[in-house]
């Protein structure tokens, strides 16, 4: 039971959270709102309260949309990133799940240090490793190619961590018990080890949809072909023609915003679950 | 030669100057429902995990059914494992965590159901088939880590002390129904436990351990009338035998306080001309105060107040200080007294133990 002043201290919090999050609303609902307007009206609205509010349903609502679904390639490098996105998340949790439960579970030599180099890894900017990547790519011949785009990006330090802190605290005698259930190191893996860290498994693929959806400067490096471009290059080329109206930059930043709205909604708990746990258990 | 044996095993771990398991030797017969017992740290469970592949064996020869088995992996040994924490699968059914062993066999997915039918019903799972582990008690998980052990047809179950995370009256219906289990299925099975008392209960013989080493092998009732040593004497039977610092002398026995007894015939003989300070044992149920027994060793009547005393229904414990040592007496629930009570008692002339007060060998067992 909350005493009268910790019900007043609550409701002061509330009240603080409240106008944050309009605060951090507010752009977002002025983009909602004018994405569905046109230019004149958009300009019309501009300094007055129905800069927030969308316009009547009328036959002209969507206009912004259909265009730019219409006019452009916007649908593909949607459709192009969400196929990149759902690759690296197997690969992610496969490769860095494989490394995680390595570091957390099997005796090798030097085990301690290689955890340490993989931390240290973590405080490198993207940036600073991106030329390397980029030779190394256009030295194969992998230039333009899905391949190319997706091979640097399959390890990821952070993933490795995360897994090794959730699995480490996995139970040992589970192993011990598959394996007199014949289970081999590999179906352990796939079969017990990931189905029982859920959590993990969730952020590591919220992370990395996230990583890939957001992502501009690897692909925009990578990709040449129009065929291949992901959103965020789609968003750039749209919204830097001459051509292109403000409701029609607002619509496409809205479409490029919704599936990472989408998928903060759905996983939220996990991801803040998952994050918390990997500090909370050791061995 | 025996189901299962142990030629001089020895466990010894990196780093450690000693051996955690030193020279095992045991023979086990088929169908045979052996406990290894002995304190925190006696390298039972070490023995029990070396069976089961789980740990390296570092000297020594491990052979199950005729095989030496060494250098065999933990699948490969017709074994199967209760685990103290259960280790059930958390993300799969009662069903699928008694099945998943045989399905990873190729078992036929008709004969994997009538086999997990028959482990659901045998150990009254029916109702919780679909559960999973977290939505399961204590004991009914417990009854799901043994379901998964018996429907793999294993020659040998080990049982690491399955029974330690129960309540005290689960514990003890858990015991019978391991036992049921046992008769009805006939497996080799090896139990590790700390308790004495689910391994007098329940096991054929017991193998007690102390610092890695057995001390002693035997039937239940072997280990609790003729301990080898001091320490076996301590472990087995509850309350603790009782024992007292003595200076032996002839027939005579002088307890630390000055009051003395007078040895029997047999039990001189059994001394064999050993006189000094030795270690007198006795069990609570040894010590007599009823009339007849007071009647028939008057010469030897001792008294005590009592300091302490136990009603355990059936029966009474009682406290007291004698012979330089505190000493407890099983007596029945009719001879009821009370703390500050004088008592008159007798030691069963031919139920006392004489042990080395260096070496603790029981000198009446040899």
């Amino acid at each position: 039971m909350f005493t009268k002043k910790q019900k007043r201290i609550n409701w002061i919090l509330v009240a603080v959270l409240l106008v944050l999050s309009v605060f951090f609303l507010f752009p977002v609902i002025w983009m909602l709102a004018n994405s569905f307007k046109p230019d004149a009206a958009i300009t019309a609205d501009m300094n007055t309260i129905a800069a927030f509010i969308p316009p009547a349903l009328n036959g002209n609502f969507l206009d912004n949309y259909v265009s730019i679904v219409t006019d452009t390639n916007f649908l593909r490098y949607m459709g192009n990133t969400l196929l990149y996105a759902a690759i690296l998340i197997v690969l992610s949790i496969v490769v860095n799940g494989l490394a995680g439960y390595a570091l957390a579970k099997i005796r090798f030599p030097f085990r301690d240090q290689w955890l340490m180099i993989i931390i240290m890894l973590l405080i490198v900017p993207t940036e600073t490793v991106i030329t390397i990547h980029f030779l190394i790519i256009a030295k194969a011949g992998l230039l333009n190619t899905i391949v190319g785009y997706i091979l640097p990006l399959i390890v990821n330090p952070f993933n490795i961590f995360l897994f090794r802190q959730v699995f480490v605290s996995l139970p040992d005698d589970v192993y011990e018990a598959a394996q007199l259930d014949h289970c081999g190191p590999v179906k352990y893996f796939f079969t017990m080890v990931l189905p029982m860290s859920k959590t993990v498994v969730a952020t590591v693929s919220v992370f990395t949809f996230l990583n890939v959806w957001n992502d501009y400067l690897w692909p925009s490096l990578v990709f040449t072909s129009s065929d291949l471009l992901t959103a965020q290059i789609g968003l750039n080329s749209i919204t830097s023609n001459e051509n292109t109206t403000m409701g029609q930059t607002l619509a496409v930043i809205t479409l490029v915003t919704i599936p990472v709205i989408i998928i903060y909604s759905l996983f939220s708990k996990q991801i803040v679950e998952g994050v918390t746990s990997t500090g909370s258990k050791e061995g | 030669m025996s189901f299962i044996e142990f030629k001089n095993v020895c466990k010894k771990y990196p780093g450690s100057d000693k051996n955690t398991v030193d020279n095992f030797n045991l023979d086990i017969e088929e169908k045979e429902f052996i406990a290894f017992v002995g304190p925190s740290g006696c390298g039972k469970s070490t023995t029990l995990r070396m069976m089961a592949g789980f740990e390296e064996i570092t000297g020594g020869e491990l052979y199950i059914d005729g095989k030496k088995v060494n250098e065999v992996a933990p699948r490969d040994r017709g074994i199967s494992m209760v685990f103290q924490n259960y280790a059930l699968y958390p993300h799969m059914t009662v069903e699928k965590n008694i099945g998943y062993g045989l399905k990873n066999m190729k078992m036929p997915a008709d004969q994997i159901k009538k086999k997990v039918d028959w482990a659901i019903n045998i150990l009254g799972l029916e109702e919780y088939r679909y559960r999973k582990p977290k939505n399961l008690s204590g004991g009914q998980r417990q009854r799901v880590a043994l379901g998964r052990a018996i429907v793999k047809n294993s020659k040998v179950f080990l049982m690491d002390e399955p029974l330690s995370n129960l309540d005290a009256k689960l514990r003890v219906s858990m015991r019978t129904e391991i036992s049921k289990l046992h008769r009805q299925i006939g497996a080799t099975t090896i139990y590790v436990t700390h308790d004495q008392v689910e391994a007098m209960t329940m096991a054929d013989r017991i193998v007690i351990m102390k610092d890695g080493v057995i001390q002693q092998v035997g039937k239940p009732m072997e280990l609790y009338d003729h301990p080898v040593n001091q320490f076996v004497a301590g472990f087995i039977g509850s309350p603790q035998m009782n024992f007292f610092n003595v200076t032996v002398d002839g027939g005579t026995v002088k307890f630390s306080d000055g009051n003395t007894i007078t040895l029997s015939e047999g039990m001189q003989k059994k001394l064999n001309g050993r006189t000094g300070e030795m270690i007198l044992g006795i069990r609570g149920e040894d010590i007599k105060l009823d009339a007849q027994n007071m009647d028939l060793n008057k010469d030897n009547a001792q008294s005590a107040v009592i300091t302490d005393t136990e009603v355990m229904g059936n029966e009474n414990n009682l406290y007291f200080s004698f012979g330089g040592a505190q000493a407890v007496a099983r007596v029945s629930k009719y001879e009821i007294s009370q703390i500050g009570d004088t008592i008159h008692f007798v030691f069963m002339p031919s139920k006392m133990h004489f042990f080395d007060k260096e070496t603790g060998v029981n000198y009446t067992e040899m």
